[in-house]
């Protein structure tokens, strides 16, 4: 089994290097703005917190942007989420459905391994590759504050990645049990899940219609002006994004084990 | 026939795919230390029987045994024994060859160094290139060292010799009957007859989902109709005769017969036959 974990982790390794340093990159370069646009942000933050809806999508008005924190919510904080979540989607659309898409089906599965072990060996790719993720970005924004000068929120923010974590494994987690069901390259499907998803989450902040089906959207236990801002967790979104998980996991693993390999 | 030496025992096997047609009560044995070609035109179900052979595809009903088990309970322990060579011969683009290779080894649980680097020195395989370099040919090389290099009991090959020249071609056979001779079982699925006159013990034929027959060699042409070539009144004429020969000699009763040949028909002949009735 380790074998063919290993052959995964390095068919994703560029892949995670890339991303990791884009997004972390991104992150970082914003958090190294903060010390120049301080005082600019510090005139502004008023005005930022009474746009309405604009300040609620962006949770301006549950932190002000001319605080660290604040900043980070706003700037890093959208970066991570969207990059993170499209990566999620990236490492996992096409993990299972790619053997059928490449025929390389018929080398793998005349392999005396079974067809369960592959699923769960695929799905521990797709953990490693999330959970690499968020350390090399999470390493790449401490590196920030470190040359900022700046202490680091350290509760909250690990808190708030965590959640992160969790999101990226939930829209993985979807993406993968698609993955069980197609025979071909769907990617585009789960980029543009994961932007329905974070639409949804914009918009159901803003309309107070929707905000008690804010849950629906994974996006809602993971936003960043609430943990930082608040320090806790939506304990009901968290347990409907790892009952998800577990369904799209258990779906997978049904689906993929049961269909004809062509 | 002693089930201890049957290697593939298919029993009544039915798979179908919904509107399009499949396999149906599809019965044969393998026995042991025989190479046995598997033979039919484009969609007859060669493919549909192997994949369910090797549990690629859930079959609807009847059994399958190889190796004296039962494919739907004991997958992983019939794999282990089992050297599988599909048509397409496709792999991971961005690996090498000696990777590929290693994979399957590793895999397996099997040192197969000496014996992979035995494969790759007669089949000329280069192991430093990458796949996504490699024509087809050398990918079927890739192929069959990834098939032979655990040294099966059982080889399983779908189309092995498209796409190799006619040298490769020789040594693969020979690698066939090496491997044969210490006991293993060989099936070959093809449509390039004189493979299956220059190795195969058995042949199954395969139309439209069943099986037409299960002959040797010899048998498949000696029964069927027999090749006349003769000068009849002046006239060249070439048929085939599937009647008594003794009403063709009263048929020639009168005429005028400068030369008369009796022969068995080709290989050829004989499965164009089988695909035409």
């Amino acid at each position: 089994m380790r074998y063919i974990y290993k052959h995964e982790m390095k068919q994703y390794w560029k892949t995670l290097l890339l991303w990791s340093v884009c997004v972390g990159g991104m992150g970082m370069a914003c958090i190294l703005l903060y010390s120049s646009m301080r005082e600019e942000m510090a005139g502004m933050a008023e005005s930022f917190a009474a746009m309405g809806a604009f300040s609620a999508a962006f949770g301006m008005d549950q932190l002000s942007i001319a605080t660290l924190k604040g900043f980070y919510a706003t700037e890093v904080g959208t970066i991570h989420e969207l990059g993170g979540a499209m990566f999620a989607a990236v490492v996992s659309m096409n993990i299972l459905s790619k053997e059928e898409d490449g025929h390389t089906s018929e080398f793998l599965f005349s392999l005396p391994i079974a067809r369960g072990k592959v699923v769960w060996i695929k799905w521990c790719v797709v953990c490693t590759n999330l959970l690499l993720f968020h350390l090399l970005c999470g390493g790449l924004y401490g590196l920030g504050f470190v040359l900022l000068g700046e202490g680091i929120p350290g509760k909250e923010l690990l808190l708030y990645h965590a959640m992160q974590l969790l999101l990226g494994l939930e829209l993985a987690g979807i993406c993968f049990a698609v993955s069980a069901f197609s025979r071909q390259n769907r990617l585009g499907l789960g980029l543009g899940m994961v932007l329905l998803f974070y639409a949804y989450d914009l918009v159901s902040r803003v309309d107070p219609k929707l905000e008690k089906f804010s849950v629906i959207s994974p996006f809602a236990y993971a936003n960043a002006s609430r943990i930082l801002g608040t320090g806790e967790i939506a304990a009901k979104g968290v347990l409907l994004g790892a009952g998800v998980l577990v369904l799209a996991l258990g779906t997978a693993y049904v689906k993929y084990t049961g269909k004809d390999q062509m | 026939m002693d089930s201890e030496k049957t290697v593939i025992e298919i029993s009544h096997m039915t798979k179908n795919y919904g509107k399009h047609r499949g396999v149906t009560d599809l019965s044969l044995t393998v026995e042991q230390g025989k190479v046995f070609g598997f033979l039919g035109p484009n969609g007859a179900g060669k493919s549909t029987t192997i994949r369910a052979m090797l549990g690629f595809i859930r079959f609807d009903s009847g059994r399958i045994r190889l190796l004296q088990k039962d494919i739907r309970s004991h997958r992983e322990e019939i794999l282990a024994q089992v050297g599988y060579m599909p048509s397409e011969a496709m792999f991971y683009p961005t690996m090498k060859v000696k990777d590929v290779i290693r994979l399957a080894a590793q895999v397996r649980g099997v040192d197969c160094a000496q014996e992979a680097r035995m494969l790759c020195e007669r089949l000329q395989v280069d192991t430093e290139k990458k796949i996504r370099e490699l024509s087809l040919g050398n990918r079927k090389k890739v192929s069959i060292v990834c098939a032979m290099q655990h040294r099966p009991r059982l080889f399983i090959f779908d189309e092995p010799t498209s796409g190799l020249d006619p040298l490769m071609q020789t040594t693969f056979f020979e690698l066939i009957r090496e491997y044969v001779n210490q006991g293993a079982t060989c099936m070959l699925s093809t449509h390039v007859l004189p493979e299956v006159k220059r190795c195969c013990d058995h042949v199954a034929i395969l139309k439209e989902g069943h099986l037409q027959c299960v002959e040797t060699v010899a048998a498949l042409t000696k029964a069927r109709a027999k090749r006349i070539k003769w000068v009849r009144d002046g006239r060249q004429e070439e048929f085939l005769y599937d009647r008594d020969l003794n009403e063709l000699y009263r048929e020639l009763e009168g005429h005028d017969i400068t030369e008369l040949l009796i022969e068995e028909p080709s290989l050829e002949e004989a499965f164009i036959e089988y695909y035409r009735a």
